[in-house]
């Protein structure tokens, strides 16, 4: 398992540095070139206006993020939720002209997960001791179907055995790629009273494309003391469903236990004893797949923000947000507890199923995660800044949220930057978060299968999780480091500890590099 | 709650007929870990809380979409 994370965490870096220094070339000439242009018209202007940016900048991104975790939702709420992750991106702010910014946000964040990779836990043997790797792979699916129907001669038939939810599978779902591009402008009134902005934005990844777009409105007033702004966003997202392995198989086979996939193959019982594969009462699964692609999020941003003095500001936001479409999550696992369980693999290890020890036998999905097409999202939030002294600041944010699926949830974050120096600052932070579970939520082999709705999904679960966190930031103020057009401007590394009450932990640390460009 | 928050909302309207803070008094509020955002070195962490908790938004930023997460 860590081999072939540290495989696949190699191959990843590569891609992403890769991509990183062609991006970083790209967007550095992109700098310029609006640096230039707008030089040229800043001649042209009159009226002397100071700029809204004064030079463009270039911040860098990376992350590691790793979790580990008992309630996988891929198979079902349990098992290993094993998950590395590193990201980059490049964010670019160039001024144009006096008054508007624009904004370039590139994005690439790759994984490797214990839980997607057992999207597919099966592997095929056949009785030549071949062993075959089975990703789902269309070229498997016509040689077993070829093989079925040839009359099943001995060199034809094929023996599956399983991987548990704990452990890591070879499949093509054990890593996949995220990258996104933003793209912003916004532009400013000539009395910086008016701020208008756009933003249009897109991402993939191996089973959900992204199309998103906002509009948005700042006005301050009261001698720039009050700030209310007002934004319009919305996302038009895709679904390419990828579905659990034995779903696809019964599909593919009709329903005949006896055929494909399943082809000399044992499904056991919750004893470990092979069923009459020909009997009444035998495994069979809903095989009904998601009946619409689009998940749509329209999403309403509103913020008052108000100076309280000389030393203290606060702002109050308030993002109504509704999606629709297919809101569950196709790769995700329900087992019935009023249904019997059926299994392939070690019949020996089924009578501890659900002990991470279990390394062979994996139960087969009584169905797909299912949840309602529209969710209603209501979080209100505050925020409070307030400076102590010329060596402290106190950062407060608190959030309520509550939804029509049942979550409610707070989230109270403190944060305390510490001048150390005239270069450096600690950020150390602290993170509370609580929520109730989603009506619709079941632990692993609980739901009914009489319900309309069910997940086993633990990020719906009921749960607390404490963060803390340490950053450290240097700020060269004077910009000496610097490479022809480009200025070194600050550095800071972030680490953060995230556990929760339910099985449940994470570590992500984060680098931001920022320059300037002159 | 929500009253609650309504009646904050209503209060910080309050205050801001209060005081007038003048530009040249604002340097301290002008210190940029004073803004009333997460510093861009949050971007990932944030992400992250998207993906895994049952709850997004208000956080200055988007809120939802983009991703098959939260």
């Amino acid at each position: 398992m860590l081999k072939v994370v540290n495989q696949v965490g190699a191959v990843v870096v590569i891609r992403l540095m890769k991509g990183v220094i062609i991006i970083f070339a790209v967007l550095v000439s992109f700098a310029l070139f609006g640096q230039n242009n707008t030089a040229v018209k800043s001649d042209s202007v009159k009226l002397f206006k100071k700029r809204v940016l004064e030079n463009a900048e270039i911040d860098i991104l990376a992350s590691f993020y790793k979790q580990q975790g008992k309630n996988a939702a891929v198979t079902g709420g349990i098992g290993s939720e094993e998950l590395t992750n590193l990201a980059s991106s490049i964010n670019v702010a160039i001024p144009i002209g006096d008054d508007g910014v624009l904004t370039i946000d590139a994005t690439i964040s790759a994984y490797s997960s214990a839980s997607s990779s057992n999207l597919n836990p099966f592997k095929q043997k056949s009785t030549d001791g071949d062993d075959d790797d089975d990703d789902d792979d269309d070229d498997d699916d016509k040689r077993l179907a070829s093989g079925a129907s040839s009359g099943g001669s001995p060199g034809d038939k094929h023996k599956v055995t399983a991987n548990s939810p704990w452990i890591a599978s070879s499949s093509d779902a054990k890593e996949d790629t995220w990258y996104g591009v933003n793209i912003g402008y916004s532009h400013s009134s000539d009395d910086r009273n008016t701020i208008i902005s756009t933003n249009f934005s897109v991402a993939t990844e191996y089973d959900y494309n992204s199309l998103g777009g906002s509009v948005g409105i700042i006005k301050l007033f009261n001698k720039k003391n009050t700030e209310i702004s007002f934004g319009v966003d919305v996302f038009f997202d895709k679904w390419l469903p990828q579905y659990p392995a034995e779903i696809n198989h019964y599909r593919d086979a009709e329903g005949d236990l006896e055929s494909g996939f399943f082809k000399g193959t044992d499904i056991l019982d919750k004893n470990g004893n092979p069923i009459d594969k020909t009997g009444t009462i035998v495994w069979q699964p809903n095989t009904d797949g998601i009946d619409e692609d689009s998940r749509n999020t329209f999403a309403l941003s509103m913020s008052l923000s108000q100076i309280l003095g000389r030393r203290t500001q606060v702002a109050v936001f308030f993002d109504p947000t509704l999606q629709k479409g297919w809101l569950a999550n196709p790769m995700q696992r329900v087992y019935f507890s009023d249904v019997d369980n059926y299994y392939i693999g070690n019949p020996s290890s089924v009578y501890y199923y659900d002990h991470p020890s279990n390394t062979d036998v994996f139960q087969l999905a009584d169905d797909i995660e299912r949840l309602p097409a529209t969710r209603l999202k209501f979080p209100i939030a505050v925020r409070m800044s307030h400076y102590i002294n010329e060596f402290m600041i106190l950062k407060l944010y608190y959030r309520y949220y509550f939804d029509d699926w049942g979550v409610k949830s707070n989230t109270i974050n403190v944060e305390l930057p510490i001048k150390v120096g005239d270069n450096f600052t600690l950020y150390p932070n602290y993170r509370f978060y609580n929520q109730s579970a989603a009506k619709y939520f079941n632990a692993y082999d609980e739901a009914l299968s009489s319900s309309e709705f069910y997940t086993s999904d633990y990020d719906l679960a009921k749960f607390i999780s404490n963060q803390y966190g340490l950053g450290i930031k240097y700020t060269d103020r004077l910009t000496k480091l610097h490479l022809w057009k480009v200025a070194f401007k600050s550095i800071s590394l972030n680490y953060n500890y995230y556990r929760r009450n339910i099985a449940f932990d994470a570590h992500i640390v984060s680098l931001n590099i920022k320059f300037i460009i002159n | 709650m929500i009253n609650k928050l309504l009646i904050l909302i209503i209060l910080t309207f309050a205050l801001s007929s209060c005081m007038v803070v003048k530009g040249y008094e604002k340097v301290n509020l002008n210190d940029p870990d004073m803004a009333l955002k997460d510093r861009k070195s949050q971007k990932y962490s944030g992400k992250f809380h998207s993906y895994r908790e049952g709850s997004a938004g208000a956080e200055g930023g988007k809120s939802g979409g983009g991703c098959g997460c939260n």
